[in-house]
């Protein structure tokens, strides 16, 4: 409840810095708008040419740019805005006061800047998921919607661990600041099905660094691909990636604490 | 659970600083095989602090005061020695420890910048998780004190430094601390807002019982707040007692000081040593030890056209730049 509460008043705080600059705002409701019509330009073109893509119907996949734009959505609203806010409050300082509030430091780091312009997306993603889901005719069943949700979740707390751990990093090396743009460039590979990529690229991304965890794995619930042991295995991966993730975080506070002046 | 909210043990610590020669090839070298030194911050420093105690914490530049109310705020590990502030031990960092402390550092912000202070104060008070009435009280209580109303309103980019300054100590008093380290908090006003500050501090002390341990390069602070200081030069403690005491144990003298009628012909060296005293010109200074002042102040008056004679402590100052020099 009390975490609940914290975000809204964040999202208030940044609604508020938001505003504070008018051209600022106007200049970043139109660039969403050409960037979405850019988007939906980029995906006529390939299914003008072809029907299918790496074995995937258009259905299937104008829901796998939905689940795409949702974990982007969770990049560019959270992930990028506190990544630039964290990587200069470990140079100007201004983490001091961060780890002095009484409430913890990764949830600190993560909600203390929002970018609401992208909010909007999370709509238009489930607008594509539910148009492409009945595009594709699948007849999902509610077991096939509720793991596809759960997996959806799981997809997004792997990638938010891997960010976790990356700037994590940055305690060690004091200055590391592409840190995200390796996360933002392996997540663009998700844009498409798995199996478009040559297996080499399939193994990376499935299983070292599980970015298809987050975008394809999901749709292949819903189309009722996945065996019960591989949801399992899916679900376990993001529990143990925010183990991870929390243990690599405390290290490296620790060790800012240790070393920093 | 001790009672006095401070004590420090034998604190210390070691920061393993990167180290290279300048130049191209040192910085090629360099990238591939680090060198490291050890640069002891803080050595073996104890001290206790009662409630209520305003204590001035004073050192050059370097000297260990930032690292040392680091570690006692949290932020920082000791590399050996023990502390305990409230009954918590610092580096714990225990939320209950955390709702009773504040730090504030005059060089570094927490406020947002592009939005008003008051917006700001709000994240606190859920962060901080205060109870509304509660935060009311306070906010009214500090508001009466700092006259925070007509600043609420901008944005604090907008705002002097004096006015960010208020709310940055302000914001770090929501809570309603039991102690308070403040790091340079009046660094860069102008002597009205460092006055200001000061005035907040004495009254916010008197009225929660609050201790405070403060660092500032503006011996008026000091004067001003503290009756008992520490000092720390090279990460080692120098003294520790009151300001009163501390000219007569490190500079047991006093400053005579003459006015006569022909200032320029009479040599003074027989006398003591003479000393330039930039804030009264028209009379001549001698220092003077402590035990001869009326010895040499009967002869001054015998021996020269004497007009007028002041004998005083000397400044604050020049007695803490004599004990950092010792």
């Amino acid at each position: 409840m009390h975490f609940l509460k914290l975000i809204s008043t964040f999202l208030k705080v940044n609604i508020q810095m938001s505003l504070a600059y008018r051209a600022d705002t106007v200049v970043n409701i139109l660039l969403n708008i050409m960037w979405l019509g850019w988007e939906l330009l980029g995906l006529s073109i390939i299914f003008n040419n072809t029907t299918t893509l790496g074995g995937w119907g258009i259905g299937e996949l104008i829901a796998l740019l939905g689940v795409f734009r949702l974990i982007n959505t969770m990049m560019a609203s959270i992930i990028w805005p506190n990544t630039e806010k964290f990587n200069q409050s470990i140079r100007d300082g201004s983490l001091d006061y961060t780890l002095l509030q009484p409430a913890p430091s990764m949830f600190l780091v993560t909600f203390s800047r929002i970018t609401i312009w992208r909010m909007w997306d999370l709509i238009l993603s489930i607008v594509l998921i539910v148009a492409g889901v009945r595009m594709a005719g699948d007849v999902a069943t509610p077991l096939n919607i509720l793991t596809f949700l759960l997996l959806t979740v799981s997809g997004a707390i792997v990638l938010y661990s891997l960010w976790i751990v990356l700037i994590a990093f940055t305690f060690w090396f004091t200055k590391f600041d592409n840190n995200v743009t390796i996360l933002q460039a392996l997540l663009d590979a998700g844009r498409y099905p798995v199996s478009v990529y040559p297996a080499w690229v399939q193994i990376i991304v499935t299983y070292l660094v599980p970015i298809a965890v987050a975008t394809t794995v999901p749709l292949q619930a819903l189309r009722g691909d996945l065996t019960f042991g591989r949801v399992l295995i899916f679900l376990a991966v993001s529990i143990v990636a925010a183990w991870v993730a929390s243990l690599v975080w405390k290290a490296g506070i620790q060790r800012y604490s240790g070393a920093s002046s | 659970m001790s009672p006095e909210p401070i004590l420090v043990e034998q604190l210390s610590k070691t920061y393993q600083v990167p180290e290279r020669e300048g130049g191209f090839g040192a910085a090629v070298r360099s990238f591939f095989k680090r060198k490291y030194k050890d640069v002891k911050a803080v050595e073996k420093v104890s001290f206790r602090i009662e409630p209520g105690e305003v204590v001035g914490f004073l050192g050059p530049n370097g000297a260990g005061k930032t690292t040392t109310l680091k570690m006692l705020s949290g932020l920082l590990h000791p590399t050996s020695g023990r502390a305990s502030v409230l009954g918590f031990t610092p580096w714990e960092r225990k939320s209950d420890y955390l709702r009773s402390m504040t730090l504030v550092m005059g060089q570094r912000n927490r406020l947002s910048w592009d939005i008003p202070a008051a917006d700001s104060f709000l994240l606190n008070q859920a962060i901080y998780r205060i109870p509304d009435d509660e935060y009311k009280k306070t906010y009214k209580e500090l508001d009466e004190l700092l006259e925070l109303e007509p600043l609420m309103k901008k944005p604090v980019r907008n705002l002097s430094l004096g006015e960010r300054m208020k709310c940055e100590i302000a914001a770090g008093l929501l809570h309603r601390p039991r102690v308070l380290f403040l790091d340079e908090p009046t660094i860069g006003l102008d002597i009205t807002g460092q006055a200001r500050i000061r005035e907040f501090l004495r009254e916010y002390n008197r009225r929660t019982g609050a201790a405070i341990l403060l660092t500032s390069h503006y011996m008026a602070d000091v004067t001003a707040l503290c009756e008992r200081i520490i000092i720390i030069h090279h990460g080692q403690l120098k003294y520790d007692g009151g300001l009163t005491d501390l000219s007569r144990k490190i500079a047991p003298f006093k400053l005579i000081g003459v006015m006569l009628s022909d200032a320029d012909s009479h040599d003074l060296s027989r006398y003591g040593t003479e000393v330039q005293n930039e804030e009264d010109m028209d009379k001549r200074y001698l220092q003077v030890r402590a035990d001869e002042v009326t010895r040499v102040t009967s002869q001054l008056l015998a021996d020269l056209p004497v007009h007028d004679i002041t004998i005083a402590d000397p400044p604050i100052e020049s007695v803490i730049e004599q004990a950092f020099n010792q």
